[in-house]
Order: structure tokens, then sequence, then C-alpha cells
């Protein structure tokens, strides 16, 4: 069986700057980390992997600048068997659109894979919108905000995940082939590779993939193969303190309902 | 963790990056400050999921080759990971210690001890499972290495060890989960022109018959490695469990000491940044006459100055750690290391030396520095420095060689043997 884990290096740090210019993140003197979503996909099919009897090879795949070797090298440490990172001049500048298309004709590469895994979001555009438009450029069933898998029949082909909605959660079925977008459950504490396995991650298949390796129009990919254009970039003014009632309920309340009366709210 | 970042990275190959990451994430986990102090204060409570949990995590003995059940890992991938360890843990005990000991010892029992050592002890103490250290030190002396009393006398296959080893490390802990020690003896009269012939060295299983363990000292800091001794009364073990060659045991001591001390000089490395990682956090917010402290050049100026400390000493541990790869490059030629053997041991000693006079100082410097800055806050078990400062004092007087012991070997390398103060 093949699963691949779909990864993605961010700036470590929740105050990105952007290029004024170019609205693009500056990455220069920041230091990067694979992002906390894609790794806890990463640990559900290691985990997944370790449960089941039968043979699997997890791939990591990545797009991105050269250095996002760091964040595979990674992957590989914590159980990733194989990793590839597509990079190419022409890849750069791509929105999530031309994203998932690199990502998918690599997948296509890759040839037949069972699960793929992504992390809901990346922390750094928060679109939430890769892992999806990769499963529709793949023509295949997706799951989003996955938080734990239920069951795995890897005979039959049939998948039960635990799905995060806002009134609680969903217990979803899927089948094979699928996308599961995976979203930390708030106990989650990621796998931390020891030393053995850091070093024998050395040992394991890393590959690099260009342009030359996916083919097809060089204007499918990066700034010319996107459909949206960033205009501007900006971080949202602070919402300020709010106001704070700390009162017994009634009294509380009764001021609540003074406070909207008095700002003609109600 | 800090907010404030010292740490460069540059210069570290991927995995030596990847080893940093682990030992912070496994520190922030199973290891965060409050339980450092809260440990050494609590005096040898037996910090068994921490040792297990290094074990786990990779850190003992990393360079005892594979097939005896390490990592083959280099002295330089070994120094980066006990800097990160000293990192986690300032006290250079509730972590650090066991990993320096362990690592430094045991490494060097692996290199002259047989098979079935190996077996029962090496390879369990690299899973967690046995305790391994060395008693070199006795009632009459500690830095005065080959002036020691004990003695073994040959009985048939067996040899016979008498005496009383002092200010042994971490004897109540290998009591708990078992294990043994690195002890030297006399085999052979004492020549008084040439105190360290005649020197050999046996491994003592901890509950062998006849060894005796003494009640732990109640040390200033270090409250989470048991510091006390044994004696030894007629405690018998077989002639294979001789280390190496009968009267090499000096030699092999000196080359045990060696990989201690670049695991203490890399501990403390750590150790000091984070003491100025955790200051920093505290002079940058923390106002007086209506300035943050840092603005002060009175906090400010030694800080950058055992900043710059810092940086030079790391260079010089990855510098000696190096050399060390050297020296084990078996082949001779530099096929492993790249480097021909250009360093005699004695080179590498001096700069073992200076490492391990230095580093600790720096560290202890640092941590009395520190308590100044923040005065009243710092002097309390609130911040980690007191904590740090009792410990790392332990390495600064003795442990794993004095400050002045180390000097003296610089001196001798330096300005040649015809200088050495006692001669």
């Amino acid at each position: 069986m093949k699963f691949v884990v779909l990864v993605k290096q961010v700036p470590d740090t929740n105050e990105v700057e952007v290029d004024e210019e170019t609205g693009t993140i500056i990455r220069e003197g920041v230091p990067s980390v694979l992002n906390a979503f894609d790794e806890f996909a990463l640990n559900v099919a290691v985990d997944l992997k370790e449960k089941i009897d039968k043979e699997v090879e997890i791939i990591a795949l990545s797009m991105g600048p050269p250095q996002a070797e760091e964040a595979l090298n990674k992957c590989l440490a914590i159980g990733a068997d194989r990793a590839i990172l597509l990079t190419d001049k022409i890849f750069a500048g791509a929105d999530t659109w031309a994203t998932a298309v690199t990502l998918g004709r690599a997948l296509k590469k890759i040839g037949e894979v069972d699960l793929i895994f992504a992390g809901q979001e990346a922390s750094d555009g928060n679109t939430a919108q890769v892992g999806p438009e990769v499963a529709a450029h793949q023509g295949i069933s997706q799951l989003t905000y996955v938080t734990e898998i239920e069951d795995f029949d890897p005979e039959v082909g049939e998948i039960i995940c635990r799905k995060e909605i806002d009134e609680g959660h969903l217990m979803v079925k899927g089948d094979m082939p699928l996308l599961l977008a995976c979203m930390p459950r708030p106990d989650f504490e990621p796998k931390i590779p020891n030393i053995r396995e850091i070093m024998k991650a050395k040992k394991k298949r890393k590959e690099t993939w260009s342009y030359e390796d996916l083919g097809g129009d060089e204007e499918d990919y990066g700034l010319e193969g996107s459909e949206s254009v960033v205009i501007k970039t900006y971080s949202p003014p602070p919402k300020g303190e709010g106001i704070k009632i700390d009162e017994e309920p009634e009294r509380a309340v009764e001021k609540l309902l003074r406070f909207l009366d008095e700002e003609g709210i109600l | 963790m800090a907010e404030t970042d010292l740490s460069d990275e540059r210069g570290l190959t991927e995995e030596q990056k990847l080893f940093r990451e682990s030992i912070s994430d496994w520190g922030e986990r199973n290891l965060p400050l409050e339980r450092v102090i809260e440990m050494n204060r609590e005096g040898h409570p037996f910090p068994e999921d921490i040792i297990q949990g290094l074990a786990d995590l990779g850190v003992i003995m990393g360079p005892v080759p594979e097939e005896h059940g390490g990592m083959g890992l280099s002295w330089k991938d070994q120094s980066i990971i006990a800097e990160q360890i000293g990192y986690i843990d300032p006290s250079i005990a509730t972590a650090a210690g066991f990993m320096a000991v362990e690592t430094g010892w045991g490494f060097t029992i692996n290199r002259y001890c047989n098979e079935e050592i190996r077996e029962k002890y090496i390879k369990p103490a690299i899973r967690g499972e046995k305790f391994v250290g060395i008693a070199t030190t006795e009632p009459k002396g500690g830095s005065d290495v080959a002036g020691f009393e004990s003695t073994a006398e040959k009985d048939g296959d067996e040899w016979v060890l008498n005496g009383e080893k002092t200010f042994i490390s971490g004897v109540e802990e290998c009591q708990k989960i078992g294990g043994g020690y690195w002890v030297n003896v006399r085999t052979g009269p004492k020549i008084d022109e040439a105190p360290h012939k005649n020197m050999t060295a046996f491994f003592v299983p901890i509950d062998t018959d006849g060894l005796e363990p003494q009640e732990p000292y109640d040390d200033a800091g270090r409250g989470s490695l048991s510091t006390s001794g044994f004696v030894m009364n007629d405690v018998r073990v077989p002639e294979k469990y001789m280390l190496g060659e009968q009267g090499k045991g000096f030699y092999y001591t000196m080359e045990g000491f060696d990989n201690a001390r670049i695991m203490i000089g890399a501990s403390a490395v750590g150790v000091t940044r984070r003491i100025l990682e955790e200051a920093a956090d505290y002079i940058k917010e923390r106002e007086t006459f209506g300035r943050p402290l840092a603005k002060y050049e009175a906090i400010q100026f030694p800080f950058v100055e055992r900043y710059t400390e810092m940086e030079a000493s790391k260079l010089m541990v990855r510098k000696t750690a190096e050399m060390q790869d050297v020296r084990y490059d078996e082949t001779g030629w530099g096929e492993k290391t790249g480097d021909p053997k250009t360093y005699k041991p004695t080179e590498i000693a001096k700069w073992i030396s200076m490492i391990k006079y230095k580093v600790p100082h720096l560290a202890k410097d640092t941590a009395d520095d520190a308590m100044h800055w923040l005065g009243a806050a710092g002097y309390s078990s609130e911040y980690v420095f007191e904590t740090a400062w009792r410990g790392v004092m332990s390495y600064c007087v003795g442990a794993e060689g004095g400050a002045n012991i180390q000097k003296i070997v610089i001196g001798r390398e330096t300005l040649g043997k015809d200088y050495v103060p006692y001669k």
C-alpha cells in the first residue's frame, strides 16, 4: 500500500512579515519548521501504518524552495519511508490551485496511491484549500477536519474517520483512494524522533523533482498557473479588550441588557 | 522556554539540527525548568523516568559502535547532543549528569571490556535499564589519580579487591536499577617515582558480595544525582572483568576522563545559553527607574561579555570534539574524519582540559551574574539560576577533574614538562 503525506515548511512565527510590493511572505532570517497540521497528518499516517498488518510505504511530498528539505528530513525521522521535494523556479509564486496542480502531477508520477494525508491548513496562509484542491485534481473523494481514524479495512478499502464539526463530531466512512485533511486534536502530542531514528532517516530515499520531471505546460505552474492574485496582505487590527461583566448571573443580565439598550442594539 | 533565542544552528548538519529539536521538544514535555528545580530541591528523588527517557531518546553513549548497541555517532555529534541536554537541564544532574557520566565512562568501558560485560551492562545501560559509572577517587585524594591505595590480589582465576572509593556519582541510582563501576586498584607494588604503574582497572557490578555502598553526601547542588561511595571488603571479581591489560589502568582512566570532560564542557555551553536566555527575558521586561534593566550598562555589558564567552566556548568544544574524532579514527589515516592523525593524545588532552577548566566556570559565573541582575528574584528558586549555580559548581570544584588539575595539563602542554609545578 502507498500513503502520501503532503507537507509544507512554514515560518516559525506567528508574526509573519509580508513584502508589500509582491505580497509574498518574507522568509529571510525567519527560522522554518514543519507545518504543525502536516506534522499531525504524518503522525496519523505513521500510527495507521503501525496498526495494520500490511506493507505500507509512506511518502512525504512537499513543494517549496530547496531549504524545504529540512522539513522532509524531519518527516523521514518521524516515520516516512521516502521523501520527494518539488522545487523549481517555475513553481515559485504558486497560489493554492497551482500548488494543487503541481502536487497532483507529482502524485500521478508516483503512481497508485491508496491514501493521501494533508494538514487541514498551513499556519502561514491558513487557506485550507490545497488538500481539497488536490483531491479535486485527482478526481478522488476527500474527508476534511479529520481528527482520528476509528477503523480501517485495507482489504475492503474502507476507512472510518472522526470528523470535527461546530456542533460536535461526525463519524464518516470513505472509500479508497481518498484524501484526508487532518486537524490536530487538542490533546495531540507529536512523536519526537529519537537520535537513532534521525540517523536512520539519513539513509532513507530522498528525491528532488523539478519541472523537467513533472512535464506539462510551463504556464500551468507557479505564478503563471495561479488563478488568484494577491492584491494586499495585511494583519487585521486587534479587536480591543472588550467589556467584561463580572457579576452574579441576575445582576450580569441586568447590566448587559442596560448596555445593549444604551448602545441602541436592542 | 525563554522568549529570547540565542541559539545559532549555522554550521550544524541536518541531523544535528534535528537532534537539538528533538531534545528541546522532549525537555519541554518531560523536564521543564520547574521540574529541574523541584527535583534538585528534593534530594536524590531517583529520576527513573528521566533515565529511561534519555535512553529512549538515544542520547546515552551515542559514540559506542552500532554492533555494541550504540549508534556509532561522532564525538562532534555527541557534543551537540550534550550541549542541548545541558540547555534543558542547567543543574547538570537531572539529565545532563547521567548522560555525561554514562557516555564518557560507558564508552570507554566498552572499549576495554569483554563481551559478557557488554551484554550484561553496557547494552542495558544504553537502553536505560542499568547504570555504569566511574569510581576512582579515594578518601586520601581525587585529583592525584595515581595516588590511590585500593588493591587487588590474584586468587586463582579471580581478583580480590580491597579499599574504599568516595565522592562517586550515581551509587544510589546504580543500586536501584543495577549496574556497576569502573574501579581502579593497584595490582602490584606502589612505585614512588612512577605511582601510575601497576594501576589496573576492573568492572565491578554494584551487587558484588563485599561491596558496601555508603550513605550519600548532602551536596550543595546536583540534588537529583547522588554522590556517595563504597567500601570493598574482599570483593571478588573474575579475571575476565579486568578492563584491558593489567597495569594500564592509568592510561585508560585518562582516556575516560577525556571523554567525560568533553561531555561536561559541551553541557556547560548549553547551561550558559539557557541562563542567558532566561535572564534576557527578565532584564528586557523588568523596569527600574523607568527603564528596562537591559538598558543599564552595568547589566548589559556583563551580559554581552558572557554571551561572547559562551560563543567562544562553543567553538572550542566543537573543535575539541572534532579532535577526539580524529583520535578515534581507527583507520589512522583520516579515512573517517578526513584528517590524518595530526594530534598527539596529550595535545587533545590539553584542549579537553581547556574546555573542562573554562566552560563550567563560565556557566557558574553566568549564573552568579544572573542572580545579581535579577536581585531577590534571581536568588529564589522561582528561577533556575541558583539551581544551576549549585549544580555547575560541582564541575568547577572537582567532578570529572578539578580546575587546577586542568591548568597543570594545559601548562605542561604549552610551557613544557620541565615546568610542571609539582615536580
